[in-house]
């Protein structure tokens, strides 16, 4: 365990009766780099403000490197604290050079002016941001991110120990994001700068931070490290939001993609469906999805959401559409990966079949190891179901069989399969 | 990395040359008018009142009428639109901070309504009455001054935080209401209204040593006070948070300011009526020479505002001679024409 350096218990803060931070517990370690995350109103921002001594009027107690921020005075705050918002800006044109040097406020006397120690640390700000040769340009003549970046070595300059990072990149391009993160990933591994941020962008949070809190409703949610804090299961019950957590392929770091159910959505006003997703009433009607290729996922999250009672076969180990069905938590036929699929994983495919109301064809390509998967669509059609396909016409392009696979595709159309030319038709055809 | 950059190069550059030019013009201004003095004469005259180099100057060469003339008349005068300049440059230095608006000028929450009310109240109901040789409409006017910004101060002050936009409505609006009252009052005394209006557009015909010697130690002592909190107008520039965030007391610190430069505006009105243009427009140019910094811009705004105001009163007492024509209406043409070429020749928008 490291040194604390802020602890928070029990914070509590009202605007205009308003209760924005209700019984918030909280703390933080010398050296870390923790996330805020939580919805808009969750009271990031407000706890940022109280930390930094911009809102004042606070219950509870903050207790900063061992000190009652109430006891503190702006500039003590000021230099326990520096606070990264997002650029505005000022009233007047100032250089870049007077923006830095306004960070060592709270290090220069009321009657003094800045001196060498001043002046070396905001170039030492202004060097660590790059911004040291614009130094002499006027700040509105800056682009976004280079004002952004003057915004830090403000607060560089400042040389408080804990950062606020109050979004500072949210309306920045992805280039200037990452360069500014990369920037605080480096002050707080090298120089042991304890940083909190708040963030909009969870997936950034989550590649840049030690561990994350989630708000809601004013309190603590969850708190820990990433992986054990940004769960699908977190996000849904703080975000009210449904999403696919996953690892980044290219670091290994917890990655979440949202489902973006607008077409479920706009489906579902149109068919009246308000079922719970995933429940099964004997209304509702059971879709099964022949998998293949990551092709099935999106017909999957989709039918799950305007709750179908949906499974999914036959599919390999590994592939996207396996994963789906498992954060959905939906009845799925495996087999091996990279194995033809077998009799006994065909047959369990039929058994699903058989119980199912519709059988729904994505646009899966068809070799000779998933062959069978197209036979039992056939199948399906001569048990009398219905078949929906998406979309026929590129399947020649889906077809490494030879034309055998071509061969049945064209009897299922014969047969009376139903074509949908997109995913978002799927739904109206059932 | 070149350190000097840094330093504060502005007294060199800009504050000693500001100086010399409000010298020459003291000097002109001083051998000026109805009498005919020459500029070396002035200059003899004045340096023989000053302690150090009088030594130096045969008094007895001097023409006593004009040393009179110099000493009694034309000085007190001068001196006192270098104070109420400095005062008026250094209020709307002030205000504009606050206020992070390069449009807001001294009168802006309710100074010049208040001294106007106060005036009238003064000329035509307690006339005559003197304190310390300051005429009634002078003390009045401070008054009505002081007592209108503290009430604007507290309306907007009722939600805990003094907020910008209150300020200035309640100023706009307080302003309308004790104009009608002045107007009202003025009905029933229509008699006086040509001295009310006189007095209203600004003048400095009564200066006197006396009315030098209280305003000039107020308005330094306040100036010097207010000087201590340039560093702070900097920051509040950045927006109040950001202030708040990088170590500024902002609330209590635009209070001290906002009371300051209330008196600071309310003693150049008291003495000179509603000179309006130089609080403006003085710290929006000296701001275009010096930069934002107001390090350099409150110093470099006073004396700028001295010299505007000096040359805007010897305009006034010499061009219709004997006729004086009121320096607020001589600070009003100079100004208007010059602020809008400003606004039309600059390229960004000013706010």
């Amino acid at each position: 365990m490291g040194e604390i350096i802020l602890k928070i218990n029990g914070l509590g803060f009202s605007y205009d009766g308003n209760r924005v931070l209700n019984g918030l517990d909280l703390e933080i370690e010398k050296g870390s780099f923790v996330s805020v995350l939580g919805p808009n109103g969750s009271g990031k921002s407000t706890l940022i403000n109280l930390l930094s001594k911009v809102l004042k009027g606070h219950e509870g107690s903050i207790k900063l490197f061992g000190r009652d921020i109430k006891k503190l005075s702006s500039r003590d705050t000021a230099g326990f604290v520096a606070v990264v918002p997002q650029y505005s800006n000022p009233g007047f044109d100032f250089t870049v050079r007077e923006m830095v040097l306004m960070g060592r406020y709270a290090h220069i006397l009321r009657f003094g002016s800045e001196k060498k120690p001043d002046i070396a640390a905001a170039e030492n700000a202004m060097d660590k941001t790059k911004v040291l040769e614009f130094a002499n340009k006027k700040f509105h003549e800056l682009s976004g991110g280079e004002k952004q970046r003057v915004v830090i070595a403000q607060a560089l300059a400042q040389d408080a120990p804990l950062i606020l990072l109050d979004e500072p990149t949210s309306h920045l391009d992805i280039n200037f994001q990452i360069e500014i993160m990369d920037l605080f990933f480096r002050l707080n591994r090298d120089e042991k700068k304890t940083v909190i941020g708040v963030f909009h962008d969870i997936n950034l949070a989550a590649n840049y931070s030690k561990s994350a809190v989630f708000l809601k409703q004013g309190r603590v949610f969850a708190q820990g490290d990433i992986k054990s804090v940004i769960t699908r299961e977190n996000i849904k019950s703080v975000f009210k939001s449904e999403v696919f957590v996953s690892k980044n392929p290219f670091t290994g770091k917890t990655y979440i993609s949202p489902m973006f159910l607008n077409e479920a959505a706009a489906a579902r006003d149109i068919l009246g469906s308000v079922k719970t997703p995933g429940t099964f009433t004997s209304q509702v009607k059971r879709v099964h999805v022949i998998g293949g290729g990551g092709e099935a996922s999106p017909v999957l999250t989709m039918l799950y959401n305007l709750g179908f009672f949906v499974s999914c076969g036959v599919v390999n180990n590994f592939d996207t559409d396996l994963d789906t069905a498992e954060v959905l938590q939906i009845p799925y036929v495996s087999e091996a990966p990279f194995s033809p699929i077998s009799l006994h994983s065909q047959n369990s495919n039929l058994d699903f079949i058989r119980g199912s109301d519709v059988v729904v064809l994505p646009e899966v390509a068809f070799g000779h190891g998933n062959f069978s998967n197209l036979v039992s669509v056939k199948e399906a059609l001569e048990m009398g179901k219905k078949v929906i396909l998406l979309n026929s016409k590129n399947f020649k392009t889906r077809d490494y069989t030879g034309g055998k696979a071509a061969r049945v595709y064209e009897k299922l159309l014969e047969k009376g399969a139903i074509v949908a030319d997109n995913i978002s038709e799927i739904p109206h055809l059932l | 990395m070149n350190k000097e950059v840094f330093k504060s190069r502005h007294i060199s550059k800009y504050i000693i040359p500001l100086v010399v030019i409000l010298v020459i013009f003291i000097i002109i201004a001083a051998s000026v008018g109805s009498a005919k003095v020459t500029i070396k004469e002035t200059g003899l005259i004045i340096a023989s009142f000053i302690p150090g180099i009088n030594y130096l100057i045969d008094e007895a060469s001097l023409n006593q009428q004009n040393v009179k003339i110099i000493s009694q008349i034309r000085l007190p005068r001068i001196l006192i639109s270098v104070f109420v300049g400095i005062a008026l440059a250094c209020a709307g230095v002030i205000f504009q901070g606050i206020f992070r608006n390069p449009m807001a000028d001294p009168y802006i929450i309710g100074v010049s309504a208040g001294a106007s009310l106060g005036a009238t109240v003064g000329l035509i109901i307690v006339s005559g009455v003197k304190l310390l040789s300051i005429s009634s409409a002078s003390i009045f006017a401070f008054a009505g001054a002081i007592g209108v910004t503290f009430l604007v101060y507290n309306i907007s002050r009722i939600r805990a935080k003094i907020s910008v936009v209150t300020l200035l409505l309640a100023g706009v609006a307080l302003s309308s209401l004790i104009s009608a009252i002045n107007s009202f009052i003025l009905i029933f005394r229509s008699q006086d209204m040509a001295k009310v209006i006189f007095w209203l557009m600004g003048g400095l015909t009564s200066a006197s040593w006396q009315q030098f010697y209280i305003i000039a130690p107020v308005i330094t002592v306040l100036l010097v006070f207010a000087g201590f909190f340039l560093k702070d107008l900097n920051l509040i520039s950045l927006g109040d948070e950001r202030a708040s965030q990088l170590g500024v007391e902002t609330e209590k610190v635009k209070k001290i300011l906002l009371v300051l430069a209330s008196l600071i505006a309310a003693a150049a009105v008291s003495v000179s009526g509603i000179i309006g243009f130089v609080g403006l427009i003085t710290p929006h140019i000296m701001r275009l020479i010096v930069g934002p910094d107001h390090k350099a811009l409150y110093p470099a705004s006073a004396i700028a505002g001295a010299i505007v105001l000096l040359f805007s009163d010897t305009l006034a007492r010499t061009v219709l001679q004997p006729r004086e024509i009121p320096v607020g209406i001589i600070t009003s043409i100079i100004g208007v024409p010059f602020f809008i070429y400003l606004l039309l020749r600059s390229k960004k928008e000013v706010f």
